[in-house]
Parts: C-alpha cells; structure tokens; sequence
C-alpha cells in the first residue's frame, strides 16, 4: 500500500503545495476579515480535492486494471484512498492551524474553543462527504465522480444540518456547541469507516477492464 | 512437464458475448500465443485468468497455486495495450513506487533495462512515444524477477524495429527454462517468430491448441478450382473457402495429402491463413 500512497502524492504533489501555501495565505488575509479559525472548516474540503486529481489520473491511465495485477490486495487499493483523504484532511487541518498559530501569539482572538469547534465542522464535512464520494469513484466514471465530488459537499452540509436539529431534540445546542459537533464528528467518522467498508465489499465483486 | 498456467473451463457470460469454457495450458520454459479476431475473448481470458474480472465457471493455475494471492503475484509480469501507468510519473519516480509495491524488486535490474531501452529516467511519460511506453512496461515486468509473463495485444500499434527489440527480449526471457510467457497478439507473424504453441480463441470459445511446429509443418492450404475441390476426399477438408476464382482448401498433414492428391498445388499455410480460414471458412 506505500507504494500505490506515493503514487498518489507524486500524482497530487502539485496541487497539495498550491493547497497548502493558499489555506497559509488565505488564513492570514482573513484575519483582517473575520475570525482565522474559521479558515479550518474550509482547509480540510480544499486539501481533499487532490484525492480526485489522482482518481481522475488512475481512470485515464487505468492504473486499476494495471495495480491489480500486481501484489496489492482489492482492499489495499481501495484503503489506500481512503486513508490518501485522510491524511489530506489533516494535512488541511494542519496548514490552516499556521496562520491560526501564528495569530494566537500576536494576541489575535483564537481560542482552543474555536478551533476545536470549526475543526470539527470542517472535518465532519469532509468526512461524510467523502464517504459518499469515494465509492462512487470507484462505480462511475471520472467525469460523473468529480460532479458526485462536487455534490457531496452540499450533502454532507445538509446532513450535518439535519443531525444538528436531531441532536438539538435531545442537548440545547446552542448551549453544548462544542459537545454537539463533537458527537457529529463522531458520526462523521463512523459513517466514513462503514463507507470504507462497503466500498471495499462492492470493489471486491467488480469487473475491472 | 509442470505448467505456469493451467486455464479449465474458463466461462464468463457477457449480454452479447460468453467466453465459453475455454481450457488451456503455458508449459514452463514456452511461449504460447493467444491468437483470435477482435473481440474473440482474448483479453477476457487473460483479465479472468488475472482475477480482473469474476469468472463464472472454471478454474486458473497460475504458477501451481489456484489462488492469486499477493505472493503469485509478485511472479507475474503483465503488460497491457497502453502502457497504464501515471503519464505524470517519469520511470525514475515510478522505481521509488515499485520498489515500495515488489518485495522482489530488482533495481539494478529496473535500470539497466532502461539503458538497454534507451528510456530516459527523467522524463515524464506522457512525453514516451508509445513504443517507450511498452518498452517501459515490460522493463517494469521483467524487473521483479517474474516466472510468467502475460501480455495482453503487448506489441500491437508499435513498428516493426520496436516489436523486434520486444520480442529479442522475450526469447531471452524464456532462456531460463522455469520462466513463461502467454502473449496474445493480432500480429501473427510475430508469434510465428517466438511462440511455442498457438492458442486460437474464435467466438469464445479454443478452436485449437497446437505446438507452433505442427501448424506451420503439418497444415496446408490447397488451391485449386470447383472441379478439383468437388474431386476431394471431403473428410480431409478442415477449412474451406470460395474465393472469387478459386476454392481455398485447409488441410493437415501436407505431405500425406500430398501423395493421395498428386496433381493438388499444396502450399504451406501460415498462422495468419490458418485464423483467417478458421473464421472466414465453412466446415464440410
């Protein structure tokens, strides 16, 4: 599996130093705007976008058909994209929490309350829309993948918004805001280890030509 | 004599296509070539044989072991029609993936096959003539010391001065007596160079599988007019075809049909008019 990971960090090197360098800029500018934190909702769905630059690679050059072949397991390849996404959303997480850091010590309003609150927005967001959007890469072709990309982001907003009220019948929300985007985290990760898992049971059934 | 590959009653059911219990074997130290039209079930014997796509019926031996585990597979090189790696990658970089994929990777190996090849290491592939491009795949599967390599139409669209380095390079595989070869290929004349055996898939389903020596000495191809054809012992005709002036007539054991028909003009026949008989021709 380290091999096929560093297949897609040469294939996304690019585009995650772009990612990277941008989330740092941008995080600065904000600061003049509105609260840096917040930069790590968004940090972690940018950094993630390289996942479908290497997927959008592997469809043209059929690297599946190729891979396959050699000593990685179906589940391997299918757990190595899953685990590439994660590590760029941390890597997100990581690049918007420079500017963030840096701020802090300039006595800029950033608290570890508002960064662990917009972290966990950021990374629920992601994590529930990858858990759409991945196995449908492996289902479609790469032109339908980047639409269902783009969509799942709206999804996983909308679900984030509905497991919100959900929570809000059982914790006030508005005054366990942390510990209600905590428990969505929570979800978010469970939802993406079972996502994982189907993808991995339907990729072991299909036809790679 | 123990097979690399052992194919029994391979079946896959397509809408409008079904590979039809297809059997055959890759002795160890051959080349045997797998030949047929576009569309025949080349490719789909080799990606159920290779576990790409789910087989219905039958069973694969590959290398003694009837599972394709992680471990058989660091012994089988493939190389497909196109060369299937990341066009961003240059073969240096793909070195660093491969060595990290292969327990059994040979970078010395990696290397100077690229030398021999010419291949820059540098440079990004989709720069790669498609000639580069393949000799960049087989330097991959020769690279992690294969006993069996598959290739699948492997040399179709490259010049013949390429396809010639290509197949200098698999007969030099096959020196070491356990290593083996299934290449299918449209170009015949290319298989009549190396192969072995010849595999014709026709329809989905093997027509034959004969050692190379026996087609291209046995068979034979009898041209001759309507009144000579209607003349003949009809159990004697594989193949047969009208053509516009004359009867095409396939036959085998050239010398022996040669004696019973005296007047006959019996040509040797080549794998590319065996196929074309096969597929063009009726049966008596």
């Amino acid at each position: 599996m380290k091999g096929v990971l560093l297949k897609d960090l040469y294939i996304a090197k690019s585009n995650i130093l772009v990612t990277v360098v941008s989330l740092v800029v941008l995080g600065f500018g904000l600061s003049f705007l509105l609260e840096t934190s917040a930069l790590l909702v968004l940090a972690p769905v940018a950094a993630t976008t390289s996942v479908f630059i290497s997927i959008t690679s592997d469809a043209g050059s059929k690297w599946n058909k190729n891979v396959i072949t050699m000593p990685v397991s179906r589940s391997q390849i299918i757990g190595e994209k899953f685990a590439f996404y994660i590590i760029l959303a941390v890597l997100g997480i990581a690049a918007a929490l420079i500017p963030c850091g840096i701020l802090a010590l300039f006595s800029f309003d950033i608290t570890i309350g508002s960064l662990c609150l917009y972290g966990s927005i950021g990374l629920s967001t992601t994590l529930l829309a990858g858990s759409i959007s991945l196995p449908c890469a492996y289902q479609f072709d790469a032109e339908k993948s980047q639409i269902v990309f783009m969509m799942s982001f709206m999804a996983s907003t909308g679900i984030i918004t509905a497991l919100v009220l959900l929570t809000n019948l059982f914790i006030p929300v508005k005054d366990n805001i942390l510990l209600a985007f905590h428990i969505i985290l929570v979800i978010a990760l469970i939802t993406f280890f079972l996502s994982y898992r189907i993808s991995v049971k339907v990729y072991q059934k299909s036809d790679i030509t | 004599m123990n097979n690399a590959l052992t194919i029994s009653g391979l079946t896959k059911t397509y809408k409008d296509f079904v590979l039809d219990k297809v059997s055959f074997t890759v002795p160890n130290g051959s080349i045997v070539g797998l030949i047929g039209e576009n569309g025949a079930g080349k490719s789909t014997t080799i990606n159920a044989s290779l576990g790409l796509i789910q087989k219905e019926a039958g069973t694969v031996s590959i290398l003694g072991r009837k599972e394709l585990d992680n471990e058989t597979k660091e012994q089988i090189g493939v190389v497909f029609d196109g060369s299937n790696y990341p066009e961003i990658l240059s073969p240096a970089k793909l070195n660093r993936v491969m060595r990290n994929i292969y327990h059994t990777w040979d970078e010395q190996t990696y290397m100077r096959l690229l030398k021999n090849f010419s291949l820059p290491q540098d440079k990004q592939i989709k720069q790669f003539s498609k000639g580069m491009k393949m000799k960049l795949a087989i330097s991959i599967a020769l690279s992690h010391h294969s006993k069996l390599l598959i290739l699948d139409e492997a040399t179709s669209g490259l010049d013949p001065v390429v396809r010639d380095d290509i197949l200098d390079m698999l007969l030099d595989f096959v020196q070491d007596e356990e290593h083996s070869i299934l290449v299918s290929s449209h170009i015949t004349s290319d298989l009549e160079k190396i192969a072995d055996y010849i595999v014709f898939i026709h329809k989905g389903q093997v027509v034959f599988s004969k050692p190379k020596d026996e087609l291209t000495e046995q068979y034979g191809i009898i041209k001759c007019g309507a009144s000579q054809f209607d003349a003949l012992d009809k159990s004697d005709i594989i193949m047969y075809r009208k053509m516009d002036y004359e009867w095409q007539i396939l036959i085998s054991g050239r010398d022996k049909m040669q004696k019973k028909y005296p007047k006959a003009m019996i040509i040797p026949a080549t794998i590319d008019e065996i196929m074309l008989l096969y597929v063009k021709g009726e049966k008596q």
